[in-house]
């Protein structure tokens, strides 16, 4: 079953008196549990397609439709709890709530919910992390964190609602070959685990064979795809 | 100087705050001295503002010129203690008077016509030449005190014509004639018709050149028993009042003293330390320590010179509204104040200089810009 | 868990420039209403604690105890006025007084009085006073005699009474005849004869300004307990001085507050953009900007309240310093107030923050 489905997004920005073409008639699909590997070198409009998915911009045209939400139409205030209920997100290093522990950078995603969360979240928290292999770091501030840890913590954080689209926007570029194979290895386990989709942006071809399929991207436009696992 | 401007150009918001807040507190600074000298003028600007150098006082009087007699022996012998060039009686007492039609207090300061005791900051008009004749507080010019008017000493009426006007001659906060002595004498006598003689409050001393007021006053009070001779500034110092009104002034503002380099100093630090990332690269692609820091201190000076205008414009805006209390706008205070806080601002600026300097062009290509 | 609570109490390092400044700011706050207040009640005591309705002066003294002069005719025209119902006689004047054993001169103003005061009690024999406790701050105890004005009139202290001074000098409560006695020794230039008073303190009912003035036909100005207080000289005037410092000290906080929250919010944009691409709305960061502020405001408080009172303690007894619980909630509420409105200056700033902008941002 198809979790995200973006059809013919187009997406202008105006500078100046010119028109940029970020987005070109881009259709993409993922399926429950897929993971896609979206590449292509900066610029290439692979920021734009990943903040449209996941609910960060909308297009000027075409639609989106995240788990049976269509979101094309939403205003910045659905927007934002579509986000909040429905997406993780990992981004390259800006992640981490620097005066939050490990623990709560995760139950931050409830607090700002309104949740309070209590007993049950904070179950939740700890075994999520554990599963991550950061069960003795759960009281532990981001800065006491190495590189690959902070990034399990943001991995956590994007998985702690049971979203059904988590979105990385270059996972490992932090990182150096080894912790970021790593890094790939986790997110693999966990989107399989639960059936996440998931989109990792990348410009490192080495990552790529974690994903299911790669999809290239070149001035705004998408080729069909590779499966590569 | 190019980068410095650019900079407050493009943060407008913060700049403009702080020049808002280092004005407000220049304006607040300037006020409240203004406020302190308008009031010490007014509880004894008549003591600050007449000629003697010394003025000898009874020591039974504490420094309080309304509890102090000379008897003539004793002002006869002042007048021979060296260095002591002029001993005149001065004579100071509180009358209720007629003035522009209303009773009211006034403070008449009798003198000896061209010796020591004259007030000196004359605006317009003349001293006394003659009895009945006297020179009035120009703050007190609107209530029957101006040149020309005839005011009236309670109980019998004794008629002193306003020759001349002079500035922050109030004494006790109430408006102030300096009259010859006989009519002084005079309208005391009226008062207590039975006195033998009216004898002066305190002896006017006016020093010999190449004599210093301090020596003479410790000579006099070496000298002449039971009396305490003080230099005018002591005099002014000592008077009743005027030290609990400085020591309060004195703690406000030197807290806003303190704030002013305080907000400064640190804004500029925590603005060298959020950009501490850009200044590398600027170093890194060859700018010196020296431009940096001269950028820096640019943004000083033009922020504390704005907010010195600002503090101006307020001042001379707010003294409008003070006007009863004699305060004037002057320029010099204004001055001298924005100088002494961008001297302070410069100072604690040091910091954010010392920051700068610190910079190491090298880690600009080692990346270390992760910021997590 | 609360994210602006957390990062005052992990990295509080980041609030001590605001919080050091403001304390100061409070300070001065406090400091320079504690003197409007000292000055305030050290100047209207003596019209405060009469416990009467209006105080009748003469026409011409310009509300001004020591200008007004009632005759007995007058006075008897007062009592039989409408709604009248208690009427007493009250003077003043202004003296040095000698406290035995001080060397400094001790300001007194001797009042006479017939209805007592608030906490004063019935006239005492002659030559006999209730002083205010200025005069005991000032060295005097019971049973000591001063010695007031140029004449040194003897007056034997038997009793204190608290805040009841008169502009800035101490009370002391005598009966009328040992006030006209004081009054003719000291100032013979104003001397008043035994039928006259300054001015009447008249307790009763309905408009009693108006009835009385109309019963002198116009011979008297009559005032409320209230206008009273304000036509003393200098009390509208420190009050307007003193308020316009006070209000431009809180625009200073205002400024302050704005200026290091934004340099703050600066530093923050980028967590802010993570945030909001995380869920958070605009609404919730900026009410944690705000909380944080206020908390920092609240700080600034305590410690601004510390060291004026270090301050007040401090000083010498003469500076007219006094710390009301008012004072200390008003100025609470105008740090918390300006600290409020100092913050909306980040609004723009975080309102701002895209998304969008987590995305792509490498640092």
């Amino acid at each position: 079953m198809t979790v995200l489905d973006m059809r013919d997004i187009r997406k202008v920005y105006r500078s100046g008196d010119i028109d940029i073409v970020a987005l070109d008639h881009a259709t993409v699909q993922v399926d429950h549990g897929e993971i896609v590997a979206l590449l292509g070198p900066s610029g290439s409009g692979k920021t734009t397609l990943l903040s449209i998915a996941g609910g960060l911009l909308t297009p000027t045209e075409g639609t989106v439709v995240v788990g049976g939400h269509d979101i094309s139409e939403y205003n910045a205030k659905q927007l934002t709890e579509f986000r909040r209920e429905n997406v993780g997100f990992v981004f390259q290093s800006v992640n981490l709530v620097p005066f939050l522990t490990a623990e709560e950078n995760l139950l931050v995603v409830d607090e700002l919910g309104g949740n309070k969360g209590g007993k049950a979240a904070k179950g939740r928290a700890r075994s999520l992390l554990e599963e991550l292999g950061l069960g003795h770091r759960v009281k532990n501030l981001p800065g006491q964190l190495s590189g690959g840890e902070r990034q399990r913590v943001a991995i956590g954080r994007a998985l702690f609602n049971n979203p059904k689209l988590v979105l990385f926007d270059e996972p490992t570029s932090a990182l150096d070959t080894k912790i970021g194979e790593q890094v790939m290895e986790l997110i693999r386990t966990e989107m399989k685990a639960r059936d996440t989709a998931a989109i990792i942006v990348t410009h490192d071809t080495r990552m790529t064979h974690y994903a299911d399929r790669t999809v290239h991207i070149v001035d705004g436009r998408l080729d069909a795809g590779t499966v590569t696992a | 100087m190019f980068l410095a401007l650019k900079e407050m150009q493009r943060a407008k918001l913060r700049f403009g705050l702080l020049a808002g807040a280092v004005g407000l507190l220049v304006f607040l600074i300037l006020f409240q001295q203004a406020l302190l000298g308008g009031l010490i003028n007014q509880f004894i600007g008549a003591l600050k503002n007449q000629s003697a150098d010394v003025l000898v006082y009874s020591d039974q009087a504490r420094k309080n010129l309304e509890g102090s007699i000379i008897p003539p022996d004793q002002l006869a012998q002042v007048a021979t203690v060296e260095g002591v060039a002029d001993a005149a009686p001065l004579g100071e007492s509180t009358f209720t008077v007629t003035a522009g039609g209303e009773e009211r207090d006034a403070v008449v300061f009798g003198y000896e016509l061209g010796r020591p005791g004259a007030p000196t900051t004359l605006i317009e008009g003349r001293l006394p030449e003659q009895g009945g004749e006297a020179v009035a507080s120009e703050k007190d010019r609107a209530d029957g005190f101006d040149i020309g008017d005839v005011v009236q000493v309670q109980p019998d009426g004794v008629e002193i014509t306003v020759v001349g006007v002079a500035r922050d001659i109030n004494y006790s906060v109430s408006p102030v004639l300096f009259v010859d002595f006989a009519t002084f004498e005079a309208a005391k006598r009226t008062r207590n018709p039975d006195a033998t003689t009216i004898l002066p409050s305190v002896v006017a001393v006016q020093v010999a050149s190449g004599s210093s007021p301090e020596s003479v006053a410790t000579a006099i009070n070496d000298q002449v028993d039971g009396v305490e001779a003080l230099t005018r500034q002591q005099a002014v110092d000592g008077s009743p009042g005027v030290s609990s009104v400085r020591s309060s002034f004195a703690i406000i503002l030197g807290l806003f003293y303190l704030v002013v380099p305080l907000v400064t100093g640190l804004f500029f630090l925590i603005v060298t330390f959020q950009k501490a990332s850009a200044l590398t690269l600027l170093r890194a692609i060859g700018a010196s320590s020296r431009t940096l820091v001269t950028s820096l201190l640019i943004q000083v000076v033009v922020v504390m010179l704005t907010g010195s205008v600002i503090a101006f414009g307020l001042y001379a805006g707010a003294l409008q509204g003070v006007k009863n209390l004699g305060v004037r706008v002057e320029v010099q205070p204004v001055v001298i104040t924005s100088l002494v806080v961008l001297v302070l601002a410069l100072v604690t600026s040091a910091i954010a200089v010392r920051r700068v300097l610190r910079l190491d062009p090298l880690s600009a290509t080692t990346g270390g810009g992760v910021h997590v | 868990m609360n994210l602006p609570l957390l990062e005052l109490r992990r990295q509080p390092s980041r609030f001590i420039v605001a919080t050091v400044v403001l304390s100061f700011l409070a300070t001065l706050l406090m400091f320079l209403g504690g003197l409007l207040d000292g000055l305030y009640l050290g100047s209207t005591g003596a019209i405060r604690a009469q416990q009467a309705d209006v105080i009748v002066y003469s026409e011409s003294a310009r509300d001004s105890f020591l200008r007004s002069r009632i005759t007995s005719e007058q006075r008897a025209q007062v009592e039989a006025a409408e709604g009248v119902e208690e009427v007493g006689g009250i003077g003043f004047v202004l003296l040095g007084a000698q406290v035995p054993g001080e060397t400094d001169i001790a300001n007194v103003a001797v009042a006479g009085y017939e209805t007592p005061p608030k906490g004063v009690p019935a006239p005492p024999p002659d030559g006999q006073g209730i002083a205010d406790t200025r005069l005991e701050d000032a060295g005097a105890s019971t049973g000591d005699v001063i010695l007031v004005g140029p004449q040194q009139t003897p007056i034997e202290i038997i009793g204190f009474v608290d805040d009841t001074s008169y502009l800035q000098q101490s009370s002391v409560w005598v009966n009328l005849p040992t006030w006209r006695a004081v009054q003719n020794a000291n100032r013979p230039d104003s001397t008043v004869s035994d039928d006259i008073v300054q001015a009447l303190v008249v307790s009763g009912t309905g408009d009693l300004v108006t009835s009385i003035d109309t019963a002198t036909a116009g011979a008297t100005s009559t005032l409320t307990k209230d206008d009273a207080v304000l036509a003393l000289p200098g009390v509208k005037q420190q009050g307007d001085t003193f308020n316009q410092i006070i209000y431009s000290t809180l625009v200073v906080v205002l400024a302050v507050v704005g200026l290091f929250f934004s340099l703050l919010t600066l530093e923050r944009l980028g967590l802010y953009g993570v945030l909001k691409a995380i869920g958070a709305s605009t609404r919730r960061l900026f009410a944690g900007v705000v909380l944080q502020a206020v908390i920092v405001a609240v700080v600034a408080f305590v410690i601004g309240s510390l060291l004026a009172i270090g301050a007040a303690a401090a000083l010498p007894a003469a500076v007219p310093l006094q710390l009301t619980p008012a004072r200390f909630l008003s100025t609470f509420i105008g740090l918390v107030v300006a600290a409020v409105l100092g913050s909306a200056v980040s609004l723009r700033k975080v309102t701002k923050v895209d998304p969008a902008s987590a995305i792509g941002n490498a640092s």
